[in-house]
């Protein structure tokens, strides 16, 4: 896609490639949808970010939210004042958002409110895989789930339309897979967008106390009754091919476009019926499915969602069914994302089918090639504040401190050689576990955390450390940008989601406001100083905060170059006695080693500096000042 | 139309993914049904990065199954090595010599190989094998930055991609920021020169 605005053209018919969530997007226009809130996640992040990009021409109201659970609300609160809605998140933010969740399903809503939760199976760019189809059947929302982005953009309409008809949100459940494929796709008409909303009090429905909850559960599972009729009918619950020879496949989302090509591989002579619409299933559709065929495969990422339905519409129509999936013998796996070839090995297996499969001698070739290829993991980009951050964490810390982190870039200084990094779990986890380890262990904590992470889910830890007086540092890596998902706004950068200004909401503010009493913000390239502030720091014998505020390094250089000024690189003198220290302590991308002789990739080197710092010769000059 | 697979192979921050959507937008611009994959995010900063483009009609899956790839465009000489499950002896790999050193070979004191050893692992799966010195081309257009529209040049050169030279370049204008509109041109057409020069006696 040549630029966001191409989104807006109102072209009906018009085909071009788009990203999953571009489509989302252009769906977002074609359903009339005029609030979109997010929290900005991978592999979601390019709802809000392209939405961010046209809102105002669109005339639609779109937000970066601090966390997922505010996005929800604050889009809930719109749709039940009549206004079309989104949020869009990634899969772990349901799991913040899921107070909200279970019961707006009760108060329900007025207009279109659709939530889509991005899952990441392989675990790509988060730290769990977890199956938020689940969520589905947890909490009685209708969930669709689209393979392709041109589909992704038809169910953004269709999840407006159906969460119009039952006055409850949708989930709408993409993977990485569809998220973040390119495919074609054709436009449909743009709906105007109408941000006027009216409140209208009706307290019985929206204030779920317990007398008003009660009644409204109870509507909840009337309303799921008419979703189960319209998953009957529903175009997106499919037969996509008609075998003749009895075997049945049942598959939806990503791994629906595997199990077709494995059938075409195959030249299997077999039935696929594809699910668009997986809460509520169409029961009595896969009855008949299942009642048709001799043998059903169940094909789906993650968890046997699919599976276990199927197996108990199977006990009521067709017990005697043999159904194969990853339940008891599994034929495919339950973790990691599925491909062509798995979902090719686990039916031939099934089928007792010759597969093309890798020969010894193809494994042979291939052990011997990765046998000794060294491997390129993912790295903090050369000139990125947080190295230095880390490298003086580690000096100051030592061995002994424990390192508490979080979700972002910053997550990548747990490698050697920095090695900051030694417990993560979600967003906002290291304030809080570091207080736990540092009350039972008595050993200096430091807790690592960034800047949008900060205001997503570190306050209320915060709060508890001053009020239960924990003795903990706070380090907080500002770069003033979410950066690890492109770099969007957040509540310190003065900036919102529409472009426009707004008030900062400073970290050293809101810490002291909390009531932590040593508050510093420093340059962590003004090494020296850093690290007599983190020193003091861990003298403290209550809670302590450190900003290094310093910005990210790659919307640093993007600004630098929008505006013509050429960056930068160091330089080795003949000091240099390639001693390797450099190298060794910081494992910069920029810093490299060609036959024997220290170098740096001055394409890459942004001259932050900071291997002069740490270079015991002297020998590396031009680091900005 | 038959499926056409290509793998894109290189490292964060080396156009990959701008090089897998230019090869997408062309095969919409003609037509054709395509679906490209792109990975995002954490995995993106400096590590190994790879892009499938899948062209055909029966194409549903964004991912290149296993020794499907008909073409392997390796833009650094290590990342087409570590995306050789993909080729047969029926792959073409076209890839660049300008090698990105990982950290890790810093230091662990190792070498990075040889290209001979490099060229003689490739043979093992594959004889189609053309190395195109994309770092120079890309200086000789005018940003090395363009090594990924080489890349592309040069896959057009062979006239393996059912995809109309002027199709890819009107994709590419049209991606590229209209500033830079004029550079990856001629890098795309130094690409092109390459292989039809040099390239045609690997084939």
């Amino acid at each position: 896609m040549p630029d966001a605005h191409v989104l807006l053209q109102d072209e009906p018919g018009k085909r071009l490639l788009l990203l999953g969530n571009e489509a989302i997007v252009r769906g977002i226009l074609e359903a009339g949808i005029s609030v979109v809130t997010t929290y900005p996640g991978t592999p979601a992040s390019e709802i809000g970010d392209t939405t961010s990009e046209l809102a105002k021409e669109a005339g639609l109201y779109m937000e970066y939210s601090t966390n997922e659970i505010v996005a929800v609300e604050v889009a809930a609160g719109a749709a039940n004042c009549g206004v079309r809605a989104l949020t869009a998140m990634k899969h772990v933010g349901l799991n913040v958002a899921a107070d909200a969740v279970m019961t707006l399903a009760y108060v329900g809503v007025k207009a279109g409110h659709v939530i889509v939760t991005a899952d990441d199976p392989e675990c790509y760019s988060s730290q769990n895989e977890q199956d938020n189809r689940f969520y589905a059947l947890l909490s009685n929302l209708p969930c669709l789930e689209p393979s392709d982005p041109q589909e992704a953009k038809e169910m953004v309409v269709a999840a407006v339309e159906l969460s119009e008809r039952l006055g409850l949100p949708v989930l709408l459940r993409t993977t990485t897979r569809v998220n973040h494929t390119r495919g074609p796709v054709s436009y449909g008409q743009i709906v105007k967008p109408n941000l006027k909303g009216e409140f209208v009090r009706d307290m019985k429905r929206m204030v779920m106390v317990p007398a008003f909850a009660r009644p409204q559960h109870a509507s909840l599972l009337e309303k799921m009754k008419e979703a189960a009729q319209i998953s009957e009918k529903s175009p997106y619950n499919k037969i996509t091919r008609r075998g003749k020879s009895g075997i049945g496949i049942i598959s939806s989302s990503s791994a629906y476009n595997y199990a077709a090509e494995a059938v075409d591989t195959l030249k299997l002579d077999a039935s696929v019926l594809k699910l668009g619409v997986t809460h509520p299933l169409p029961e009595k559709k896969i009855a008949e499915y299942l009642k048709s065929h001799r043998r059903i495969v169940v094909v789906e990422e993650l968890e046997p969602y699919l599976e276990m339905q199927v197996k108990g519409i199977a006990k009521d129509y067709a017990p005697n069914l043999e159904i194969y999936g990853k339940m008891r013998k599994p034929y495919f796996a339950r973790k990691g994302e599925l491909s062509t070839q798995a979902v090719l090995a686990g039916l031939a297996e099934i089928l007792n089918e010759k597969v093309p499969t890798n020969t010894k001698e193809i494994a042979e070739k291939l052990s011997m090639i990765s046998k000794d290829l060294p491997s390129r993991p993912p790295m903090l980009c050369a000139g990125c504040p947080h190295r230095a951050s880390f490298y003086i964490t580690r000096k100051v810390g030592g061995e002994e401190t424990i390192y508490p982190t979080d979700i972002g870039c910053y997550a990548l200084g747990a490698a050697a050689p920095l090695s900051v990094g030694d417990i993560l779990v979600c967003m906002g986890s290291s304030i809080s576990t570091a207080q736990g380890i540092s009350k039972v262990t008595g050993r200096n904590t430091i807790a690592i955390v960034g800047d949008s992470t900060f205001f997503h889910a570190t306050l209320s830890g915060l709060v508890n450390a001053v009020y239960n007086n924990s003795k903990v540092v706070l380090v907080v890596l500002d770069n003033q940008t979410t950066a690890m998902t492109g770099n969007q706004p957040h509540p310190g950068t003065g900036v919102t989601g529409m472009h426009s200004p707004s008030e900062k909401v400073l970290i050293e503010d809101v810490a002291r406001g909390i009531g932590v009493k040593y508050v510093r913000v420093v340059n962590p390239f003004e090494t020296r100083e850093a690290e007599s502030v983190l020193k003091e720091a861990l003298k403290q014998s209550g809670p302590a905060v450190v900003v290094f505020r310093a910005p990210c390094a790659l919307m640093a250089a993007r600004e630098k170059r929008s505006k013509g000024i050429a960056v930068s690189a160091c330089r080795i003198s003949d000091k240099c006695s390639n001693c390797m220290v450099c190298v060794k302590l910081l494992g910069c991308p920029a810093l490299t080693v060609e036959e024997g002789q220290v170098r740096i990739i001055s394409d890459l080197c942004s001259a932050c500096g900071l291997c002069a710092y740490v270079c015991p010769y002297k020998a590396i000059e031009g680091a900005r000042p | 139309m038959k499926e056409f697979n290509i793998v894109l192979a290189g490292v964060g921050g080396q156009g990959t993914l701008l090089a897998a959507e230019i090869l997408g937008t062309a095969a919409v611009m003609e037509g054709l049904n395509v679906r490209v994959s792109e990975i995002h995010g954490m995995a993106q900063r400096g590590g190994a990065v790879t892009s499938d483009v899948r062209i055909g009609d029966n194409v549903l899956a964004s991912t290149v199954a296993e020794r499907r790839a008909d073409v392997l465009l390796g833009f650094e000489p290590l990342e087409t090595l570590r995306n050789l499950k993909y080729a047969s002896d029926k792959t073409l790999v076209i890839m660049s010599n300008e090698k990105i050193p990982p950290p890790e070979l810093a230091v662990k004191k190792q070498a990075y190989p040889s290209m001979d050893d490099v060229v003689e692992k490739i043979r093992l799966f594959t004889k189609k094998l053309i190395v195109v010195e994309a770092a120079k081309l890309a200086k000789q257009a005018g940003n090395s930055l363009t090594q990924n529209v080489v890349l592309i040049g040069a896959l057009a050169a062979t006239k393996t991609l059912r995809i109309k030279d002027e199709t890819l370049i009107k994709a590419l204008r049209e991606l590229v920021p209209a500033k830079h509109s004029d550079v990856n041109t001629k890098a795309f057409k130094l690409g092109y020169e390459y292989v039809k020069q040099q390239g045609s006696k690997a084939l």
